[in-house]
Parts: structure tokens; sequence; C-alpha cells
């Protein structure tokens, strides 16, 4: 047994060069806007309950004072093409197929729903409050997780 | 620190599950079948052994034939874990193969048959009173093994998300012989160090049913003692037989 693990541990420094270079994270693109105040991780994990959660209080409580709309992720997390306007999902590069490919989760979202900004979007950035100190210090911590 | 310690755990559990396994195949392999002992209805053809076989791994006819309730519960615990094993292939390749991006909605339905296939194989061993009297704390320990792993990842799945991103570097990271972050949450650290356990005692349990089935004669023997004599290797190496008795004929 110690032999096995000593094999191991030799085996472990060879091929510690190799394939380091590889990338083994997604290259998430960057949002504008204000900073998610829960942070990015727990946006990362809970981002869908949070929408489903909201869904249901809009859809079947009537309820339109939601904080999580989809129309407002799509608007923040905007990938723009080429020519300067906002890619769809159908593209490479936008921003929900980075992490969503790389753990092969089916987005269910844009068979209905509009994958890109709707017209005017700008106007909807503007309308959101301006991001506080804190709000950016949070949002900076949680890049450099 | 915690994932350094769960990259050296999964790491010796690899080499543990690997190496132990090997040297069971290895030591199965070499044990004599003396003689010939086909369970009949036996195949009489090399060819009709491989179809019997293939019957018994792709739909565990002996079991069928003996028990349809407990055939039941098997298949679904198995076939279920198949899927489950198959949809986790997502967190070792990058990027993910196309066929295993197809079955992820598959595995989860699958999860559901493992984990009923798993309670009624415990229902089993606790109702019926023949097979409670025959029952070793190890076939409680394996099915409570296989519960944990399997309500820890439909928890993280149904109750608490976690991570996967990170999950995933982790481990394509150990491919790579490099330690990422683990995230720390406890559905992840519970299901893999489970994971882990189930690796390292595989080679001395019972699971070893799996590689054993390739092994037992009773299975993979060809019904042709008729044709041919049945002489094993070690008695095809015993001195002469005494004058006046006729040598066999060469046979197989």
């Amino acid at each position: 047994m110690m032999r096995l693990v000593a094999t191991l541990l030799v085996l472990i420094g060879l091929s510690a060069g190799a394939g380091m270079a590889e990338t083994i994270y997604p290259d998430i693109p960057k949002a504008v806007g204000a900073p998610h105040p829960e942070g990015n991780a727990y946006m990362r994990i809970n981002h869908m309950r949070l929408m489903r959660h909201d869904r249901d209080l809009t859809m079947r409580e009537g309820d339109r004072s939601i904080k999580y709309s989809i129309k407002e992720c799509v608007a923040c997390h905007a990938v723009m093409g080429p020519d300067a306007l906002p890619i769809s999902v159908k593209e490479e590069g936008h921003f929900c197929r980075a992490c969503h490919e790389y753990a092969a989760v089916k987005i269910d979202c844009f068979q209905c729903h509009n994958s890109k900004p709707e017209e005017g979007f700008v106007d909807l950035l503007k309308q959101m409050p301006p991001a506080t100190d804190d709000e950016i210090q949070a949002y900076l911590d949680g890049m450099s997780q | 620190m915690l994932s350094t310690l769960y990259a050296v755990l999964f790491y010796v559990a690899t080499v543990i599950l690997i190496v132990g396994t090997g040297m069971k195949v290895a030591r199965y392999a070499r044990t004599p079948a003396p003689l010939k002992i086909p369970v009949s209805p036996a195949p009489r053809t090399k060819r009709g052994v491989w179809f019997r076989m293939f019957r018994e791994v792709a739909f565990f006819q002996s079991l069928f034939k003996s028990n349809k309730w407990i055939w039941i519960f098997a298949v679904l615990f198995h076939f279920g874990m198949l899927l489950v094993l198959l949809r986790h292939l997502r967190y070792f390749t990058q990027p993910v193969w196309w066929w295993v991006d197809l079955i992820q909605p598959i595995g989860v339905y699958a999860s559901f048959a493992m984990l009923a296939g798993l309670g009624g194989l415990l229902l089993r061993r606790i109702v019926v009173p023949r097979i409670r009297y025959i029952s070793n704390p190890s076939d409680y320990l394996m099915l409570a093994l296989f519960l944990g792993i399997v309500i820890s990842g439909m928890g993280m799945k149904f109750l608490m998300p976690v991570d996967i991103l990170a999950v995933k570097q982790f481990f394509l990271g150990l491919m790579r012989f490099q330690i990422n972050e683990l995230p720390a949450q406890p559905g992840v650290l519970i299901h893999l160090g489970l994971v882990a356990i189930l690796m390292i005692i595989f080679p001395i349990s019972k699971l070893l049913h799996a590689p054993g089935v390739f092994f037992a004669p009773s299975r993979t023997q060809v019904d042709n003692a008729r044709e041919f004599r049945h002489l094993s290797a070690w008695a095809s190496q015993l001195p002469p037989l005494p004058e006046g008795i006729p040598e066999p004929e060469e046979g197989k």
C-alpha cells in the first residue's frame, strides 16, 4: 500500500506540468449594471430558484413588484456581437451558455422568452439605481473569489 | 485544506479501487474450475455462452427466473445507477460529450428509480424472515451506503443546490493533477465522502459480484461435456496413467 502511494506521488510530481495550461473553468462574460447584492456565488447557485419563485408570485398571485425577472437578467448580462448588438442564446458567447454548456444543464427559458434584451433596454439600464460603493465592493469581492 | 484532504482521499480511493479490483479479478481468473458445471439449460457453443452472459448482465436472466419481485427492485437499482453514473460524466469531460448532454434529464428520473430499488431491497432484508435471518451487517451497510449517496445526491439536485461549476473544476483539476477549491457545502462533502468510502471498500465487498459474474463457471462454461473431455490445466500435468488404462482423447 505504501509503495502504491509513493508511486502515485511520483506520478503527480512528474505530470504536474502537463495540462496546466488548459482552461478548466468557463470564461464568464462581464455584466453591466449594479452588482447583485447577494453576491455572484449566491446567484450562481440560486438564480433559477429566485426566478421560479418570483414567476409564481407574478403568475399565480398577481404580484408584479417582484425582484427577479428574466428581462433584467438578459439586459444586464447582454453580450454584444460583432455588430455591437446583443447576441441571442443561439450564438456562441451568450452569457448563459458559458456555464450551462460547461455543466451540461439545459436552458428552458428561451424556448418562450427572448434571450436578447428588448428594444430600449438601454433605457432600462438607466432606470436602475446607481450602484453604491458597498455594492461595488461586494461585486469586486465576488469577482476576486 | 479541505480541498487537499478530498483530493488525496480521491487519489487514494481511485488507486485502491483500480488496483484492488484488478487483483481480485486476477485471482478470479487464476482460480481453477476443475469440473464441468454449467447450470442447465446451458448453451452448447461458445457463441451461445456469449449470448447467455449478455442476457445475464443486461437482463439479470437468472434472477428473473428465480424471483420476480426482487428482479424488479434489482433492475430499478442497477439501471438507475447506470444512467446516474453516465449522467455524472459531465463532471469529468470538457467539452461534455453530446450523448452525456442528451441523457441529463433521464439521469434525474433514474435517481428515483435507484432510490425505489434500494428501498425495496432494504425492505426485503427487514421484512422477509428468511432473508432477514441470513442478512449480515455488511449487507445492510452496502444498502445504507448507497442510500446515503443517492439521498445526498438528490438533496443537492432538488433541495440545496450547490456550485456544480466549482465541483466540476475540482474534478477536472484532479484529472490534471492540480488541486482546485472544492465548495465546502455539506451536500458536496457528504456525497463525495460516501463515494470515496464506496470506492475504497469496493474491492473487499460483496459488490465484487459485478466483475465476479464474468468468472462464474456455472454461467461461463459451454455445455459440451459429451463432445469434449473437460481437463483442467493442473490435471493435465499429472503423471501418466498406469499401464493398461487407455489415455483419454485430447479435447477442447
